[in-house]
């Protein structure tokens, strides 16, 4: 009876401490999960901003914020994107797929940011092999070398390469300034540093006696390469696409650059175009900029990880 | 090459040896060729679209404008003589001291924030989310949100609503921050008088009405307070009593002093009674056709005051993307050292949203150092009796320094280059411009363009990176 | 199946560091020979010469009639089981034994039965489909002697290959490579630390050390015979004991020590007065020791126990004699207590000589 009676007491007891520490934890961690839940939503208003502009529209722009959408939704509207995209009274600008509208923006981007990734990808990945299981002298070297040119302005490049396309067409008759594989040619030459980098990095990693293996089994380099090597540092290489791919899309200074006088644009070449026309039309630039981040925002969820991953490789080795 | 003299040197083992046993292919060399090829594309593309044009770069900038001419420094004599290019000097120092040190204190914070939480990957995935979008992009939504006009700017309708409970807008705005005045305002028998204020010319005394004309009134504003036409109140003894209106019709354009009956009373606003001494009399408000009344008015004369509350703008936005606000005092200052020490408004708001870009990037990396630090290094510390934040302090963030030194090196270089966000958040004002941008402005978007500066700007970002290639390599070896 | 020849092979890195010098060795077809040494000892870099991963210095290699100095790998018709495996990780446990042929664009119905009846061999069968990271350390070792014996090499290289196997799992796959090489009658040069293993599989051992070669040999001649210091030492477990005695040549010839005392028979001390030699080194086997002190020619030792260990039938005895360590094997039962005072004595066959300087048996002249 005692024992019972004594046992009852001690579970009081504990239930008594547990609740204390929940008392003491709740409130803290309540606070701290609505901190953070308020940055998150900071963090958030920008883009829940251009969104819900792009949805409004365009007269009320300049009336009355965005945020009334909260207490009038009907606001609402696909219009700006019709005259985005399809031809009405109210486009002020090509639409369609012709040169300088919006979608031939988004499929000139395309043409300009998937071979710039794929070429990175694949010479990064030639040459990281080179360095990493080749065994011709001077590979430390040209290494450093690359490593060197890791952080190296892109600035210093864009005169003289936009000379040497020049006196390229002048030998040639091949005009390369102001096309599509001008703007390639540069973007891969200022992503292979990084991509070398990175790939070389994780090919350190794969053990020796496997290649040896192969060449055992009857491998040449390139076999060994294809069949070995590149399926192994397959993750490796779809983080460098990603990031390649985002970072060539998102890119402003080069396509300003080397597709100068071309009729068609890069989505943010687009974008900047508008905000310097006299009559900067934030519909146009807010539909126009939602468009424009919809591949990059999907890549980047998808392949998150990835993502992740190549920015790590990149900064903290 | 020169290895295989070596296996030409071997010695034959014996002479019945077939000769060719020695000279059979896939010797070393080949092998070495094989991966040697592999590196050759790459290394001919870095090497003409970045290593010649770097050592091109170095001439040009010390050549002239079209490259014909030898000049010696004199590009970079004009850099640091030249106002412009002097500002852009200015905003990169600006933005290199105050970025990186925020972007990392922000992804530190975040990173041992989402520790704490059971939604860390939402969580890190909304604030690393404006990566994924061009600078382009993110200069032009903060663009909008930092825009000066409260009814569109996110940054001033939120200020605008703080300020409106402490000061309320008067009902017929006078924005004089724009350069207008409540002067202008005075049509008909009335004239500016102090404080804001507007004042009847003529006096009155008990018995009598005053009639004051407004222009300038909006009519959507009348219309939204409710103000019917316009009616001369009728005198009556003891009394003081007049009609306030907008005194413009569109029937009649240029007629002022009439009353029409296309023409509203303006509703709502507050009158006083001023005596003889300039003492108040009395006040009241007029109703929705522009009347008011003052009654039980004694003898003397009397002069009728629209308060300056009515006309008070209340908050009309902070030009956030201003070049020429300083955050620093620069008065007394030679226009020169004005234009160096300022720091102009648009720095501030470019750096928030270039913040907004790259906390996301510094929280990851700052996450995965902690993410590899060694937990029982910290479970160590708890038991030797530190408190967390002791144990943060004095065990993490020094375990955690050469990774907020690599965020630190790796922002300064991103914002040594910054030109996207520039471009495009503050189109407006050449005041933001950055070495970036003064190396584009002069390379292509002047005409003609001049190389040679152009060229000697983009040494200058050169040379201020290369202490991080220094960096990298000793690093690296 | 192919003759294996080295010939004088030599390996200069390039700092200079000599790691294989000279190396003569001659596996014929179908031999089991075992590279066994310390390890730095220059064995692994040898297999890797032969394998054509390593470039030669000077020397040469033959394998079956050809000399494959300059051959690449995949020429040279030769299989190597990598002490890591070295398996593919993208790739199933099939193609892993397939790689090669389907390299050799052997028609894939050959490869199919290649690689199944390997998995018959080496029980892998149930396992064709998985990858090598789904598999325990024993089964992927099975999986790279499958990729080796499919291959049907002229020869099988293997550097290691149970290192990293538990010890039980270890005895296991020594009896199974073993019964593979008899099944498969192939040429297989097998790379160790362990003379264990050596003594159990190989035809014939060679031991280097420092990069020479020391002997080589049966596992029998090399554990009776030894050439020299190093290999007395090196195979034999426990190691072999060894003093430095002085020469006392006489009417009876005895070398002398504290505590060990060698009454030589005629031949040896003809050897010794021979060479004329003041001290000489002695080694004796642990096993060789027996208790007791008999009197006639032999060793015996008077020590007194300092650890004994017991392993089930036999002791292992720690012994301490005129501050030297002994270690001997006697039968377990005895009643041996630590600090007693025992003698220990070997027949004069199981006692060897050895020059003190440069460690040369002196049976071997």
């Amino acid at each position: 009876m005692t024992s019972a009676l004594r046992t009852q007491g001690l579970a009081q007891q504990v239930a008594r401490q547990r609740w204390r520490i929940l008392r003491r934890l709740r409130p803290s961690r309540l606070v701290l999960n609505g901190i953070i839940g308020l940055i998150a939503l900071f963090w958030m208003l920008p883009t829940i901003s251009l969104a819900i502009i792009s949805f409004r529209p365009a007269g009320l722009f300049n009336i009355s914020g965005w945020w009334t959408v909260l207490t009038a939704p009907t606001q609402l509207t696909l219009k700006n994107y019709q005259d985005l995209l399809f031809s009405t009274p109210h486009s002020v600008i090509p639409t369609g797929f012709a040169a300088g509208s919006i979608l031939d923006s988004l499929v000139t981007t395309a043409a300009i940011t998937i071979p710039a990734t794929v070429l990175v990808t694949a010479i990064s990945s030639l040459a990281a092999y080179s360095l990493v299981f080749g065994r011709w002298r001077g590979r430390t070297v040209v290494f450093l070398g690359i490593v060197a040119l890791l952080v190296v302005p892109l600035q210093v490049a864009i005169i003289p390469v936009a000379q040497l396309y020049a006196s390229f067409k002048s030998l040639t008759g091949i005009t390369v300034f102001g096309t599509l594989p001008g703007v390639v040619i540069f973007h891969v030459a200022f992503g292979l540093p990084f991509g070398i980098f990175l790939m070389r990095n994780f090919y350190t990693g794969i053990p020796k006696d496997l290649l040896e293996a192969g060449r055992i089994d009857g491998a040449g380099e390139w076999t060994l390469f294809r069949r070995v090597v590149i399926p192994l540092g397959l993750p490796a290489a779809a983080s460098l696409a990603i990031f390649q791919f985002i970072w060539v899309w998102n890119d402003l200074l080069v396509g300003l650059v080397f597709l100068g006088g071309n009729a068609h644009h890069t989505l943010t070449l687009f974008l900047y175009g508008q905000t310097r026309t006299l009559a900067a039309d934030y519909w146009v630039i807010s539909a126009g900029a939602m468009i424009s981040v919809i591949v990059p925002l999907a890549i980047f969820f998808a392949f998150q990880r990835y993502f992740v991953r190549g920015v790590l490789a990149g900064a903290v080795k | 090459m020169v290895k295989t003299k070596g296996a030409s040197r071997l010695p034959r083992p014996d002479a019945s040896e077939p000769a060719e046993a020695v000279r059979l292919p896939g010797g070393r060399w080949h092998r070495h060729l094989g991966s040697l090829a592999f590196i050759a594309p790459g290394a001919i593309w870095l090497l003409a679209i970045v290593g010649y044009p770097l050592l091109e770069t170095i001439r040009d900038s010390f050549y002239n404008s079209d490259s014909t001419r030898f000049v010696g420094v004199a590009n970079f004599k004009t850099i640091f003589s030249t106002a412009d290019i002097l500002v852009t000097f200015r905003n990169n120092v600006i933005w290199v001291i105050v970025f990186p040190f925020f972007v990392t204190f922000l992804g530190l914070v975040f990173a041992v924030l989402t520790e704490r939480i059971r939604w860390a990957t939402a969580f890190k995935a909304i604030i690393f989310m404006p990566i994924a979008f061009s600078a382009t992009t993110s200069g032009l939504v903060w663009n909008s949100i930092m825009n000066i006009d409260p009814h569109v700017g996110m940054v001033n309708a939120t200020l605008e609503t703080v300020s409106d409970w402490f000061s309320p807008p008067g009902l017929y705005p006078v924005n004089t921050s724009a350069g207008q005045t409540v002067a202008a305002l005075a049509a008909t028998g009335l004239r500016s008088g102090p404080g804001g204020t507007l004042e009847s010319t003529a006096t009155v005394a008990a018995g009598q009405t005053a009639k004051l004309g407004l222009v300038g009134i909006s009519p959507t504003a009348l219309q939204m307070i409710g103000a019917a036409q316009a009616v001369v109140a009728p005198p009556a003894p003891g009394r003081v009593s007049g009609l306030v209106w907008r005194d413009f019709s569109p029937s009649h354009p240029t007629d002022r002093g009439t009353v029409f009956s296309d023409e509203d009373g303006v509703a709502g606003l507050s009158v006083t009674l001023l005596g003889g001494d300039g003492s108040s009399a009395g006040s009241t408000v007029t109703d929705s056709h522009g009347d008011f009344t003052f009654t039980g008015v004694g003898s003397g004369t009397y002069r009728i005051q629209l308060d300056s509350s009515n006309f008070s703008s209340g908050f009309t936005g902070i030009y956030w993307l201003s070049g020429t606000q300083s955050l620093t005092p620069t008065s007394g200052l030679s226009q020169t050292a004005q234009a160096l020490f300022s720091i102009p408004l648009v720095d501030l708001s470019m750096i928030i949203a270039y913040l907004w870009i790259w906390a996301g990037f510094a929280m990851v990396i700052i996450g995965a150092g902690l993410a590899s630090l060694n937990r029982e290094v910290l479970e160590a510390a708890r038991i030797d009796g530190a408190t967390e934040w002791q144990t943060f302090r004095r065990v993490t963030m020094p375990m955690l320094a050469p990774v907020l030194v690599v965020v630190l090196v790796t922002m300064i270089i991103n914002v040594l280059k910054v030109f996207d966000i520039i471009v495009n958040m503050a189109p407006s004002t050449s005041q933001a411009n950055t070495l970036a941008v003064a190396m584009y402005d002069y390379g292509f978007a002047s005409s003609p363009s001049n190389n040679g500066l152009a060229s000697a700007i983009a040494l200058i970002l050169f040379v201020l990176v290369m202490p991080v290639i220094y960096i990298n390599l000793k690093r690296i070896r | 199946m192919a003759r294996v020849a080295l010939e004088d092979l030599t390996k200069r890195y390039a700092g200079g560091n000599l790691a294989v010098d000279k190396l003569n060795l001659d596996v014929a077809d179908g031999e089991f020979v075992c590279l066994v040494g310390p390890s730095g000892c220059g064995k692994t870099t040898a297999l890797r010469m032969i394998a054509g991963l390593e470039d030669i210095t000077s020397g040469w290699v033959r394998i079956g009639d050809k000399v494959v100095n300059l051959l690449p790998p995949r020429d040279r018709d030769i299989a190597l089981v990598f002490q890591s495996y070295a398996l593919y990780p993208h790739m199933s446990v099939f193609d892993n034994m397939g790689f090669g042929l389907q390299l050799r664009k052997t028609p894939k119905a050959q490869i199919d039965k290649a690689v199944r009846n390997a998995a018959r061999i080496l029980d892998l069968e149930a396992f064709l489909d998985r990858k090598p990271g789904q598999l325990s350390g024993g089964q992927r070792q099975r999986v790279a002697l499958g990729r080796a014996i499919v291959r049907e090499p002229a020869a099988f290289l293997m550097d290691e290959p149970l290192s990293n196997l538990d010890a039980k799992l270890r005895v296991q796959t020594r009896a199974e490579i073993a019964r593979l090489h008899q099944r498969l009658e192939a040429t297989m040069i097998y790379v160790t630390h362990d003379q264990v293993e050596a003594m159990t599989m190989a035809d014939r051992i060679a031991v280097i050390n420092d990069g020479v070669l020391q002997q080589v040999g049966t596992p029998k001649e090399l554990y009776e015979q030894p050439r020299n210091h190093f290999v007395a030492g090196f195979i034999g477990s426990p190691s072999m004991n060894f003093v430095d005695l002085a020469v006392q040549l006489g009417n009876t010839s005895r070398l002398a020590g504290d505590g060990v005392e060698v009454r030589l028979d005629d031949t040896q001390a003809a050897l010794l007065r021979d060479r004329g030699l003041e001290t000489v080194t002695v080694g004796f086997r642990p096993e060789h020791l027996e208790i007791g002190k008999p009197e006639g020619p032999g060793l015996r030792v008077s020590a007194s126990i300092d650890v004994v260990e017991f392993l089930g039938n036999d002791e292992l005895i720690h012994a301490v004699s005129g501050g030297r360590d002994l270690v001997a094997v006697v039968e377990a039962g005895g009643s041996l207590q630590v600090g007693d005072s025992i003698f220990l004595s070997a027949s004069p066959r199981h006692v060897y000589l050895f020059e003190p300087d440069h460690g040369l048996s002196l049976a071997s002249r």
